[in-house]
C-alpha cells in the first residue's frame, strides 16, 4: 500500500546561526511529516527551536544542513527566487501580532496578499471575498483592522493565509494575543478550514487549548523532537 | 490592484501633508524664483525682440542694448548700398536725465529714431501717433516710469537735459533691466541734447530683403564695416541675456537658489520616505514572508514618491500662479515658460523617485523572518 503523499516534509534539519565569532546549533537533526488535513501542534519552551523550525518549513530561513519538501517538491534553498516562489504559490502564514495592513480594509488585506501572489483584479477581489466568507467575515469586508476586535483581526489573517489556496498553513502563536474565548473561536475555525480545505497546518503554540484541536502534538527541546 | 502605497500615504494624513508641502516649497521656490529671473532678463532683451531689426550692428564689444557707445552715424549709407538690405536706420539709445517736478533728477533711457513705424517701435502705444514724434519736442513715457517718476498724464512737459519736451502718449512694456524707464523721442532731437551724439549712432538697424539670409547680410556688413560690431536679432538677443547672467552674477546665484531648493525637497522627501520605510518594516516584512521581493516594496516606495511629487508639483504650481498678480503689483514679472515647467515637472519626478531610492537599501536588508519578532 502506498504511503500518503505528505504536503509538508523536514528531514534531518540542521540551523546553526554564527554570532560573531560563536557558533550557536539552534536546530540539530530535526524530521518532521505532515499530511494533507492534517493539524500538528509544534510545542516547546522559549528558545527551544520553534519559531526557528516554522521558519524553515515556511522557506524564510534555509537549513545549514538536511533537506525540506513543499507539496511534492524538494526546496532549493540556494535561491533566494526560489524560496519566494515556494511560499508564494505553497505557504499560507498566521502571525502572532495578525501582521495587518492597517491602512488597508479586511479585504484589501487578503487582496494585496493575492496581488503579491499574481492574482489582480476582479478574480483577486472574489477570492479575497471567498476566505473572508469563509472565516465568517463577510460583514466586516471593509472594516479597517483598527476596527476589528483580536479575533476578527486573526480571522482576517488567516483568510489571508487561506487566500491563493496554498496547501501548508503554518500559524506561529496565533492564540497569544486573544483571550480564551476568542483564542477557542479561532481554532476551531482554523481546525476545521485545514480539514475542509485539505491543508496541512502546523501550529507553533504555549497555548494548551491547541492540543484539543491538534491531530499530533510535537513536542522539541533544545533544538530536537521530544520523544 | 490594491495599492498599498497610496493607502500607506493616506493613512498617515499629517506625514503625507508634510511630505507634499516639503515638495511644494521646492518647486514654488524654483517656478517663482527662476520666473522672477527670466522676467527680468527678458526686460533686457525686449526692445530688441520688438523691434522689427533683423541684424543690429553696434560699436565694437558693446555688451548689452543698454551699455552702447557711438559710431558714425554715416555708417548706415554704406549699409543700405548692400545687396540683401531692404532697410537701415540709426537708433540712438542713450541714458539721460529728466527733471521731476518735485525738482528732483531721475535717469532714463531715450530710445530715438527717424522712423518709429518701420521698426515697431514702441510698441503698445497709447494717445498718440509715434509718427507726431518728429513734428516738435515731444515724447512718449513708458507707463511703468510712473514707479520711479511718479504719476504724470498725457499733455504734461518735462525737462530732459534742461529741455522741455511734452509727453504726447505713453507705452507699455517697453523695459531695460537696469530699471531706467524708457522714453521715445526723434532722432534729431536726442542729437540735440548731447554734444557726443553729433553725428552719432548708437546702433543701425538692419530690415534683410525678402529671400536674403540675415547671416549672410551679416557678413556682408561685417566686411564694410570693419570697426563694428554685427549681431543677428537672436544673436544680439543672446548677448545681452548673457552679460547680465554672467557678469552680474545673477545666473549664480539663480543656480544656487534653484539648487538649495532642489536639495530642499530632496531632503524632506527622502527624511518622510525613509522614516516611513522604517515604520513600516514589519509590514515590509509581511510582504516579504507572503512572497514579495524587494521590488514589490520598491514599487510602493517608487508610487509613494511619485504621488508626492505629481501633488506637491501641483501645490507649488499653484502657489506660483498666485504670486503672479502680487508680484506684478511689485512691477515684478514672474515669465514661466511650458518647456521650463515641463523641465521642473520632470525634475521634481527625478527628484522624488531620487530621495526614495535612498530608502531601497534600507528595505533590501529587511530581513523576512523579522515578522516572527513581537
Amino acid at each position: 500500500m502506498a504511503a500518503e503523499p505528505k504536503v509538508l516534509e523536514a528531514t534531518d534539519v540542521v540551523k546553526v546561526f554564527e554570532e560573531g565569532a560563536q557558533k550557536v546549533e539552534v536546530l540539530r537533526g530535526v524530521s518532521l511529516d505532515v499530511a494533507p488535513g492534517e493539524v500538528v501542534a509544534l510545542e516547546g519552551p522559549s528558545g527551544s527551536g520553534k519559531t526557528t523550525l516554522l521558519s524553515i518549513l515556511g522557506c524564510i530561513l534555509t537549513p545549514t544542513a538536511g533537506r525540506v519538501r513543499v507539496a511534492g517538491e524538494t526546496v532549493d534553498s540556494s535561491s533566494a527566487a526560489r524560496l519566494r516562489e515556494v511560499r508564494r504559490r505553497s505557504i499560507g502564514f498566521v502571525f502572532q501580532q495578525y501582521n495587518l495592513f492597517p491602512a488597508l480594509t479586511a479585504l484589501e488585506n487578503v487582496e494585496y496578499a493575492l496581488n503579491v501572489k499574481g492574482l489582480r483584479g476582479l478574480e483577486a477581489e472574489k477570492e479575497a471575498t471567498r476566505a473572508l466568507e469563509l472565516v465568517g467575515l463577510e460583514d466586516r469586508l471593509r472594516f479597517l483592522p483598527r476596527d476589528l476586535s483580536g479575533g476578527q483581526k486573526q480571522r482576517v489573517a488567516i483568510a489571508r493565509a487561506l487566500a491563493g489556496r496554498p496547501q501548508v498553513l503554518l500559524a506561529d502563536e496565533p492564540t497569544a494575543n486573544l483571550d480564551t474565548a476568542a483564542g477557542t473561536q479561532v481554532l476551531d475555525l482554523f481546525r476545521g478550514l485545514a480539514k475542509r480545505e485539505d491543508k496541512g497546518l502546523v501550529v507553533v503554540t504555549h497555548d494548551p487549548k491547541v492540543r484539543a484541536i491538534a491531530d499530533r502534538v510535537v513536542g522539541i527541546r533544545d533544538g530536537r523532537l521530544a520523544a | 490592484m490594491v495599492s498599498l502605497a497610496r493607502k500607506n500615504l493616506l493613512h498617515d494624513r499629517l506625514r503625507f501633508a508634510i511630505t507634499v508641502s516639503g515638495v511644494a516649497f521646492a518647486v514654488t521656490l524654483v517656478l517663482v524664483q527662476v520666473g522672477l529671473f527670466m522676467g527680468l532678463l527678458a526686460k533686457a532683451t525686449t526692445t530688441i525682440e520688438h523691434a522689427d531689426a533683423d541684424i543690429w550692428v553696434t560699436s565694437r564689444e558693446t555688451p548689452n542694448v543698454d551699455f552702447a557707445h557711438t559710431f558714425p552715424e554715416t555708417t548706415v549709407l554704406r549699409v543700405r548700398g548692400l545687396a540683401g538690405v531692404e532697410r537701415a536706420d540709426n537708433l540712438i539709445v542713450q541714458f539721460m536725465n529728466i527733471q521731476l517736478p518735485s525738482g528732483a533728477e531721475e535717469g532714463c533711457l531715450v530710445y530715438a529714431l527717424e522712423d518709429f513705424h518701420a521698426w515697431n517701435l514702441p510698441w503698445n502705444v497709447q494717445g498718440a501717433d509715434v509718427a507726431d514724434l518728429r513734428r516738435g519736442r515731444y515724447i512718449l513715457m513708458d507707463r511703468s516710469a510712473e514707479r520711479r517718476f511718479g504719476p504724470f498724464a498725457v499733455g504734461e512737459h518735462r525737462e530732459i537735459l534742461r529741455r522741455r519736451f511734452k509727453i504726447i502718449g505713453t507705452t507699455e512694456g517697453a523695459a531695460s533691466f537696469t530699471t531706467a524707464p524708457i522714453v521715445f523721442m526723434d532722432f534729431a532731437n536726442a542729437q540735440e541734447l548731447l554734444e557726443t551724439l553729433q553725428n552719432r549712432t548708437h546702433y543701425v538697424l538692419v530690415k534683410v530683403a525678402p529671400g536674403a539670409v540675415p547671416e549672410a547680410v551679416a557678413a556682408a556688413i561685417r566686411r564694410i564695416a570693419p570697426y563694428n560690431d554685427v549681431h543677428t536679432q537672436a544673436d544680439w538677443a543672446r548677448r545681452s541675456r548673457a552679460y547680465w547672467v554672467v557678469s552680474t552674477g545673477l545666473g549664480m546665484n539663480m543656480g544656487i537658489t534653484v539648487f538649495l531648493g532642489v536639495l530642499v525637497g530632496i531632503v524632506v522627501v527622502a527624511q518622510t520616505l525613509y522614516t516611513s520605510a522604517v515604520e513600516h518594516m514589519k509590514e515590509f516584512g509581511t510582504v516579504k514572508a507572503i512572497g514579495g521581493s524587494n521590488w514589490d516594496i520598491y514599487r510602493i516606495l517608487g508610487e509613494q514618491a511619485l504621488i508626492a511629487a505629481v501633488l506637491g508639483y501641483g501645490l507649488g504650481g499653484l502657489i506660483s500662479l498666485a504670486m503672479r498678480p502680487l508680484m506684478a503689483r511689485l512691477f515684478l514679472n514672474v515669465l514661466v515658460s511650458p518647456q521650463f515647467a515641463l523641465a521642473v515637472f520632470v525634475g521634481t519626478l527625478l527628484m522624488c523617485l531620487g530621495a526614495a531610492m535612498l530608502s531601497f537599501r534600507r528595505v533590501a536588508s529587511i530581513d523576512p523572518a523579522l515578522v516572527f519578532r513581537t
